[in-house]
């Protein structure tokens, strides 16, 4: 059957594109809400990082470099599949939420901790000198600064995490990636329907990349 | 009581270096100062000179609190710098300019200079905004309130920078070598604040390799070597008897081309 056999599109409805639109709304709900736990857990993991005490600033590795160095499919299955085996059950959809925050939290903690050791010692110091505290410091001089190296990379992360949450559909829930392969299945058109998945992705995603594009060219200067 | 006492101060570091016979890094001790004491009262500019890593930045640094002092004391106006809880107090009464001009970068200079004065001595915008008008009127900077730091030159940003310092009404301002990142043209236009701000009785304690600057204002100068007081004198008597009678200062005024 080719792409061009369009008498064979007539097995696609309307109600195959509803499916396909549901599904992208889980999608999103999937994405915002481990991207904003994430966020936080993330945003406390990075400035416990940036402690001085050699002893409290290496605890957030414990839970950051075990969910950074092994794939993420594999962590959501340890925890939908895994966790039974001790008597933990939980839903699909909590088992993806717990995992894609978790997940978001410890990339998100690399740039929190990148973006304010990025701020030069003197900034600090000179922060000092007016009579700031370490808190003043923080919040009047580094948090601003570090702020706007953060941003466009917190994006960049945002996206592809976006994109990876499509690997919810391995435990069941029916994402956008998993409402595609239901739809090309029974219509058997593949190259039409996965276009459509992959243009909603898009749809989904590009604003946010031309926020980040924005943001870079306005906040973009040399400190 | 001098407004600043040093007390038997000792400061070292821990540096890395490379031991040749064990082929290995280790770690040793470099002491920058050693019981180390001098006073310095609320009148006019001192000027510290002397030979890199004499410690003379590191002593400013420690007058401010930036680094931790090992042994002695230093009492800033009787608090002493030991006291976390008095260390504020220690920054508002000694304004400090770094050699590395340090402006906000997020802020512009307005903001800049309003930033410590509105969160730390309860300014009002307005009350602010007019200080920091009438300081740079005296850097001679006023048309350049909504600059970024990008847009100014290096002698341009120090000057910024002891504007900002001067909104705290500090009753001294320690001044890191903060020309020496500077060409000569700017030097000169720093130099020229510095003059104004002595003619009005700022008391500043200086650290320089500008003896211009030490010939022309400076009422103290306090010549530092390997870490102790080597010189203390009125500067009058500085550049005529200690340069004679003293090999140490002669040779090193003959070096920086005095």
């Amino acid at each position: 059957m080719s792409v061009f056999d369009f008498a064979s599109y007539a097995k696609f409805r309307w109600s195959d594109m509803v499916l396909i639109f549901r599904a992208a709304g889980l999608t999103l709900q999937i994405t915002l809400i481990s991207l904003a736990f994430g966020t936080l857990i993330g945003l406390l993991l990075g400035i416990v990082r940036c402690s001085k005490n050699q002893v409290l600033n290496k605890l957030p590795l414990l839970i950051m470099e075990p969910l950074r160095n092994s794939p993420l499919i594999v962590q959501l299955f340890l925890v939908y599949y895994g966790l039974p085996s001790l008597g933990i059950r939980m839903p699909a959809m909590t088992a993806a939420l717990l995992t894609l925050s978790l997940n978001t939290s410890a990339f998100f903690a690399v740039l929190v901790h990148s973006s304010i050791i990025a701020v030069p010692r003197g900034q600090w110091e000179s922060g000092y000198a007016i009579g700031f505290n370490k808190l003043q410091v923080y919040v009047y001089v580094i948090a601003r600064q570090a702020i706007r190296l953060l941003i466009p990379q917190a994006i960049t992360l945002y996206i592809s995490q976006l994109q990876t949450s499509s690997l919810v559909s391995f435990v069941s829930l029916q994402d956008l990636t998993k409402a595609g392969q239901i739809v090309a299945q029974k219509t058997l058109l593949p190259f039409l329907i996965y276009a459509i998945v992959a243009a909603v992705y898009f749809a989904l995603t590009y604003p946010l990349a031309r926020v980040a594009r924005y943001l870079e060219k306005r906040m973009g200067f040399t400190i | 009581m001098a407004m600043i006492e040093v007390k038997n101060v000792t400061k070292s570091f821990q540096i890395q270096s490379f031991d040749e016979s064990t082929k290995k890094y280790i770690k040793t001790k470099l002491t920058v100062l050693q019981d180390f004491s001098v006073d310095f009262d609320q009148q006019g500019v001192t000027v510290l000179i002397g030979p890199s890593g004499t410690g003379k930045s590191t002593l400013l640094r420690c007058i401010n609190g930036l680094e931790t002092i090992d042994e002695g004391d230093i009492l800033v106006d009787g608090m002493s710098v030991r006291d976390k809880h008095k260390l504020k107090n220690i920054r508002l009464t000694c304004g400090m300019v770094f050699q590395q001009t340090v402006l906000f970068p997020h802020l512009n200079v307005m903001q800049n200079l309003t930033l410590g004065p509105r969160k730390l001595l309860g300014m009002s915008m307005a009350q602010a905004t007019d200080k920091a008008k009438h300081l740079l009127n005296k850097v001679g900077l006023i048309s350049k309130e909504k600059a970024r730091h990008f847009e100014l030159s290096g002698g341009e940003q120090q000057r910024i920078a002891i504007a900002r310092a001067l909104m705290m009404d500090p009753k001294a301002l320690l001044l890191d070598e903060i020309t020496s990142a500077l060409d000569p043209e700017m030097t000169s236009e720093v130099l020229h604040i510095l003059e104004d701000l002595a003619a009005d009785g700022v008391c500043m304690i200086a650290v320089t390799h500008e003896m211009v600057f030490a010939r022309h204002v400076a009422r103290r100068i306090i010549f530092m070597d390997k870490g102790a007081v080597a010189v203390d004198a009125d500067k009058d008597e500085f550049f005529t008897v200690h340069r004679k009678e003293n090999e140490r200062v002669a040779s090193f005024l003959k070096f920086i081309g005095e």
